[in-house]
């Protein structure tokens, strides 16, 4: 894995991108056409929809020890199906209020729109949620606990 | 049998549950400070204070029958020369070590007694039960607390009933007085501070005495079995009984005989487990078959079962024995207060009987 | 006070049984301290109803969960006994249609509060309650090694200290005086605010600690008059596989987030998932903030205005900020 100690040299993150087919699939692949220079941190798993998007399975990666997980979709107004979107916002706000509650940092889950033509934006979006991440170090998810008195399974 | 009386004052007792860590796995009943009412055995730890006097919610049977435990891991491996064929290897579990049960109470005792029918009488023994359990001494209480949902004279035990134990502790105000009751005990007696004096000895009868004398619970099942047979399809009389049941697991998990359980393999890339976990007759899964058909589909049929197993599948197949232990504990537990003794009391039909 | 809102249950009973099929109510458990859902299909079995404050369970779920509640046209209306809070919970599952307001008959009743069995502890150990006499504000406990006097305020539970809707907001008759709310709505969410003051790590260290303790017995889950999806529970189900058979801490975390944001806008904070819980987890705290999001974010409080939407059945396409 070629981890170092060294703080100026960062530890590769897990990011989980969720992006739905029809916008911000299509934004990352124009920036990646354009070639502009994106942090490599990403994991991107294809959906048909934002509206798709089951806030459990942000938790589910979050709980698991992903280091941040990133929604994109089409822009508000502008979805493929209409409103997915729209459900989806409600959904993803609220849980992103919850996270901290339940000690995650609200920091390691970003939702945002980017549409198939803004190359631009998603290099944006990326860089700035992988340097937000970055600064939050690796997530220990919710394992690191020991009560010390039972077996491990 | 004189030398195996041995007396530990109170206030040696974490003492001596030091002492006995030190060669075998101590499992105690356990309250936390602020969450008065809920009693977990856990395994010891220096500093702890078990809780002898409440009955624990929990009871021990996880020490013998985990919640969650492996059957063996298993790797896959690709053959490098043939890409369509994969190499499985297999790593046996965690070899099980000796370890005591302090504390528990007669009823619990019974409730490994049943076990023991199941998994490692024979003719069909499981290996990893019956390895634990060998290593494993029951250090058993008298019990001197009862409740309202205690019912174990009602079905073959008793509070000072001594089946099953392996030390039998008596409190004696300022202490307590500890007897080996078998071999398999005298080990451990050396490491449980002075012998019993005469006095001590004698106040331990006493109590003892008294113990056995008290019946708790005036349930009579010994007609359950047939009972259930006559009321198995009346629909209105589960409709009755169990109608406002809620089909969670707590009555299964709490009990002391229940011993359902599930078998998966939990696989994670290329490697994976094979584990075998708690699994509750009350749940829609736990019939669920691969057609998607369930023989027991709602709540009713699946209290019935319940009910049905421990009063009469279980005598019939072992002699008699009743499948529950009397310790009111999925009374106690049961979010809608179900109580299982008015269920089995009333499996017999009376003329116009009035719930 | 509750003898008499008991008599008048009964008389309204007996008046209404020619419209009704069923009234769920709660009889007189295995012992005094315990009460039990009880299913009334004759009138003859009306005297069985009790009323008094360890009424605990909310009884709306069995409209919908309960394998012998009607649900069939045509047959008369189904009773049901209801709490302020409980009320809530029927109002929620009519907003989504998953039962009738005409096929209800509700008998609402004013609530000074539910005791917590919990906090009913005698002062002495060992000692067994036998009995409890209840007063306007006092609880006289006789247990087996004397008698002990309780504040009534002080062995309620969670919920009730908090309740802002004692009188039923949904009912066809109500019995008895109108019960005024415990706080004020500022003060609603206070037992969560305790927790956000908690730094990061702190939160995650007291989730750790509670939900470690979690059998996954599901009874927080069907318990709850709004888990509806009950047999087909993603918890459970092995395709999809949402969660192994582990008994760790990140399957134990990951069923209390299924169970707390398929309720998120939903939960009526009946409190019955934390009343439940063999292992008195606070499981209703994660209702409580999601509630309390949902508040300050979309101005919904569920269970309320039978023809509301719940938030996240809906949208807004001009709603900013979120």
């Amino acid at each position: 894995m070629g981890k170092t100690d060294s703080p100026t040299e960062k530890r590769a993150l897990t990011i989980i991108g969720f992006l739905c087919n029809w916008c911000s699939y299509g934004g990352a692949d124009t920036a990646g056409v354009c070639r502009f220079k994106q942090p490599t941190d990403l994991r991107v798993i294809r959906v048909p929809c934002t509206g798709r998007m089951d806030p459990l399975f942000i938790a589910r990666a979050l709980i698991l020890g992903a280091d941040g997980v990133l929604v994109s979709g089409c822009h508000p107004r502008d979805c493929h199906y209409a409103v997915g979107n729209l459900y989806a916002r409600r959904r993803l706000e609220i849980l992103k209020r919850m996270l901290p509650f339940m000690g995650i940092h609200a920091d390691r889950f970003h939702y945002t729109w980017v549409s198939a033509s803004e190359g631009q934006r998603w290099q944006q979006v990326v860089t700035e949620f992988s340097e937000q991440v970055g600064g939050l170090g690796p997530n220990p998810g919710v394992t690191s606990f020991h009560t010390g008195n039972r077996e491990e399974l | 049998m004189g030398n195996a009386i041995r007396y530990i004052a109170l206030d040696k007792l974490t003492r001596v549950l030091g002492r006995l860590s030190e060669i075998l796995d101590v499992w105690v009943p356990t309250a936390s400070e602020e969450k008065k009412r809920l009693v977990r055995f856990m395994p010891y730890q220096a500093g702890m204070i078990p809780e002898l006097v409440e009955q624990s919610t929990l009871g021990p049977k996880g020490a013998l029958l985990p919640q969650v435990e492996s059957l063996f891991r298993f790797i896959y491996e690709k053959d490098p020369d043939d890409a369509s064929h994969k190499r499985v290897e297999l790593e046996d579990p965690v070899a099980p070590k000796p370890t005591l049960i302090f504390g528990v109470r007669p009823c619990d005792a019974r409730g490994f007694l049943l076990f023991d029918r199941v998994f490692s009488a024979g003719p069909h023994i499981d290996g990893l039960y019956g390895a634990r359990r060998d290593l494993t001494l029951l250090a058993t209480l008298v019990c001197l607390e009862e409740d309202a949902a205690c019912f174990c004279s009602s079905v073959g035990g008793g509070p000072a009933d001594r089946q099953g134990s392996d030390l039998w502790i008596t409190p004696i105000g300022d202490g307590y007085v500890v007897e080996a009751l078998n071999d398999r005990a005298l080990h451990v007696m050396d490491l449980l501070e002075e012998p019993a004096n005469e006095l001590q000895t004698a106040a331990a009868t006493k109590v003892q005495q008294e113990a056995a004398e008290r019946r708790v619970g005036n349930l009579i099942c010994d007609q359950s079995r047939s009972n259930f047979l006559q009321r198995f399809d009346d629909l209105n009389y589960w409709q009755q009984m169990a109608g406002q049941c809620l089909s969670c697991g707590i009555c299964t998990f709490v009990c002391p005989t229940c011993y359902c359980f599930s078998i998966t393999d939990e696989l994670k890339g290329m490697r994976g487990e094979r584990i075998r976990s708690w699994d509750s007759c009350m749940f829609y899964t736990y019939t669920l078959e691969a057609s998607g058909h369930n023989p027991r589909p709602t709540r009713l049929e699946r209290y019935r079962n319940r009910i049905g197993h421990k009063f009469s599948y279980i005598p019939e197949k072992y002699e008699g024995i009743i499948g529950c232990c009397g310790c009111g504990r999925c009374i106690r537990s049961c979010p809608v207060s179900i109580d299982i003794r008015k269920v089995v009391e009333n499996l017999e039909e009376k003329a116009h009987a009035c719930a | 006070m509750n003898t008499s809102i008991l008599s008048e249950l009964k008389k309204q009973a007996q008046q209404a049984w020619p419209e009704l099929d069923l009234l769920i109510g709660w009889e007189t458990g295995y012992d005094t301290l315990h009460t039990t859902p009880v299913f009334i299909k004759d009138s003859s079995e009306i005297q069985r109803l009790v009323w008094n404050p360890f009424c605990a369970q909310n009884l709306a779920g069995y409209l919908v969960k309960s394998p012998i509640v009607p649900r069939g046209e045509g047959s008369k209306k189904i009773g049901i006994c209801v709490k302020g809070c409980d009320s809530r919970s029927v109002v929620a599952l009519i907003q989504e249609k998953l039962v009738a307001r005409d096929m209800l008959f509700i008998f609402g009743i004013p609530c000074r509060g539910v005791i917590d069995l919990r906090k009913l502890i005698p002062n002495q150990t060992g000692a067994k309650i036998l009995s409890v006499r209840l007063t306007d504000d006092q609880v006289e406990v006789e247990h087996s090694k004397g008698l002990q006097h309780l504040a009534f305020a002080d062995v309620l539970m969670r919920k009730c200290k908090r309740c802002r809707y004692p009188d039923p907001v949904i009912h066809d008759v109500l019995l008895g005086e109108s019960v005024l709310p415990r706080i004020e709505s500022h003060e609603l969410y206070q037992d969560v605010a305790a927790i956000e003051r908690l730094s990061l790590q702190e939160r995650l260290a007291f989730w750790q600690t509670e939900l470690d303790r979690c059998l996954r017995c599901y009874a927080c889950r069907n318990a709850c008059p709004l888990c509806v999806c009950q047999d087909r529970c993603i918890a459970e189900t092995r395709d999809p596989k949402w969660l192994t058979q582990y008994m760790n801490l990140p399957e134990k975390f990951m069923f209390h987030f299924i169970h707390a944001l398929h309720l998120a806008g939903r939960c009526t904070e009946c409190g019955e998932c934390e009343r439940v819980c063999p292992m008195e987890i606070p499981v209703s705290l994660i209702k409580e903030e999601l509630n309390k999001i949902t508040k300050e974010l979309l101005d919904f409080e569920a269970g309320l205005d039978l023809e509301g939407v719940p938030p996240l059945l809906t949208f807004s396409p001009a709603e900013t900020g979120i």
